[in-house]
């Protein structure tokens, strides 16, 4: 068994494409400008349909994390960091802090996205401690 | 002419356990039914709503007008959503159809065995989550990424999380209709050294997982009258919703509060505030969203919830006892209908009859959640007046 593959939808489809690419593309609200994820039919600050992707930075900063002990299902390595990601160009998203300790990944730490594949189709953004990320480039 | 009034007459709990292999969903659901109706000194015949599970076989699953037949009367009001049909939002929206005159007698509650799912399903809240399951993000985990920002931003501890689940299990612990009841007593180290499951949540922070139902009759104060038991009536109440469940992760900065404006309109209606309730039965699925509840329901201000458990004030003789059954934590999880199970608990505190009675309850707080929580549904229940 493995873990739960996303499967995409009208709404994610770029999403995906964009990480098979190494691009993390978030939703940006043409009439308000404000940037939200998940992908929703609506903004969910205006309820404007009028919405494109666009490219993030990838940076961000932990908002708050939970190191998972118990798998929550097949195919899961534990202990792993569960994070939820602010990221400096807007929007927040759910991701794992890979690459570090999961006890050493703090709310506030800065962090830098980091594009591993799946399976065949689906690229997850994952992301790692921002300094790691600087040291590999 | 007087306006009408809703009152609840009639409870009924089924055994709650971990596992009821001899017993089906329906079987459950009718006892439920059957016993709230009993307690109410009503019949069949006298219902005219339901807000019920309908878990089949037969008929269409989750069809509330299925019940018609059963009840053997054609019905003035279902619902078809298993949300609607359990605890305070059933509640509401029962009281909502018989204060309006949509129906006289409607029976809220039934039993969905969701234990017995496949053991395939995804790990998220049953439905395939696109951006949540692929990342492991389960229940407990949901929850523990609001509570571990609630101890970022507050210097909450893992040992009042511990408090509170060590009061609210050893409720349990003594009450012979819980799952978990001979269990412990625990002490905060107990759970502290119970193994970690998802940061901040021990094994012991978090509720149980087990089978049963419940259910409970609502009716106009006018009817109540002829009936045996001292009617409870539905003094104010309030709904909230942030998002759909689980979909995206629950964000301390968004849900921290949710609870506060419904409980805001609800005490306002009863004419009441947070320290006039005398017993607490609130959705537990881990011992910190207690700490957020005290919070967000106004007995405390924010950040302030965890010195308040820590000074005992949730307990049976504290100044806000809360679960005095075991709640989901020791008393029993089973689904949605562990919401009913928080308005079962409340209507016996009112009655006098709970097993560890508060005394002289006069004002219970009913409160569900779900989804980290990303929505609170809520009623204040006391003597008819």
């Amino acid at each position: 068994m493995t873990r739960p593959t996303p499967v995409p939808t009208e709404l994610s489809q770029p999403f995906w494409e964009g990480t098979r690419r190494g691009e993390l593309l978030i939703p940006r609200c043409a009439d308000c400008g404000t940037r939200f994820f998940v992908p929703e039919p609506v903004c969910p600050n205006c309820m404007s349909a009028t919405w494109s992707y666009e490219p993030s930075s990838g940076r961000g900063v932990v908002y708050a994390v939970t190191v998972v002990h118990r798998a929550p299902g097949p195919g899961f390595d534990v202990p792993f960091a569960l994070a939820v990601i602010d990221l400096d160009d807007g929007g927040a998203l759910l991701s794992h802090v890979v690459d570090v300790e999961p006890d050493e990944v703090a709310t506030g730490l800065p962090v830098q996205v980091s594009f591993r594949p799946l399976d065949e189709s689906i690229t997850l953004p994952y992301f790692v401690p921002a300094d790691a990320r600087a040291a590999d480039d | 002419m007087t306006p009408r009034r809703a009152v609840i007459v009639g409870v009924h709990a089924t055994e709650q356990a971990l596992s009821l292999p001899n017993r089906t969903a329906m079987d459950l659901a009718m006892e439920a039914v059957k016993g709230a109706l009993a307690d109410a000194g009503l019949t069949a015949a006298d219902v005219d709503g339901a807000q019920l599970d309908w878990p089949g076989p037969g008929g269409v699953e989750g069809e509330g007008s299925s019940w018609a037949r059963a009840f053997g009367r054609d019905l003035r009001w279902t619902s078809d959503s298993m949300l609607d049909n359990s605890g305070a939002r059933g509640l509401l929206k029962a009281a909502a159809a018989v204060t309006a005159g949509y129906a006289d007698t409607v029976v809220v509650g039934g039993c969905r065995l969701v234990s017995r799912g496949p053991a395939n399903a995804p790990v998220g809240a049953g439905v395939p989550l696109e951006f949540t399951d692929v990342w492991g993000s389960y229940v407990v985990a949901q929850f523990a990424l609001v509570a571990a920002r609630h101890m970022h931003e507050y210097g909450t501890t893992s040992r009042q999380l511990a408090e509170v689940a060590a009061t609210i299990r050893n409720n349990g612990s003594s009450n012979p209709e819980a799952m978990m009841y001979g269990r412990g007593p625990y002490t905060a180290e107990d759970v502290l050294a119970s193994r970690m499951v998802a940061t901040p949540f021990h094994l012991l922070d978090c509720c149980i997982v087990g089978e049963g139902g419940a259910a409970f009759v609502v009716t106009t104060a006018e009817r109540a009258r002829d009936l045996p038991a001292a009617p409870i009536a539905v003094l104010g109440g309030g709904m909230e919703y942030h998002q759909a469940a689980y979909a995206n992760p629950a964000l301390y900065r968004e849900v921290g509060r949710i609870g506060r404006d419904a409980s805001a309109r609800a005490y306002a209606s009863a004419g009441i505030t947070a320290h006039d309730i005398d017993v607490f039965s609130l959705y537990d699925p881990n011992s910190f969203e207690i700490i957020r509840q005290m919070e967000a329901l106004g007995v405390c201000g924010e950040g302030e919830g965890g010195p308040l458990v820590e000074s005992g004030a949730i307990g049976l003789d504290g100044k806000h006892p809360v679960n005095p059954d075991g709640g989901c934590l020791s008393y029993a999880w089973n689904g949605t209908q562990q919401m009913t199970l928080k308005v079962v608990e409340a209507v016996r505190q009112l009655r006098g009859t709970a097993v560890h009675q508060i005394d002289g309850a006069s004002l219970a707080l009913v409160g569900n959640a779900g989804s980290g929580a990303q929505h609170y549904e809520m009623a204040i229940l006391g003597e008819d007046r």
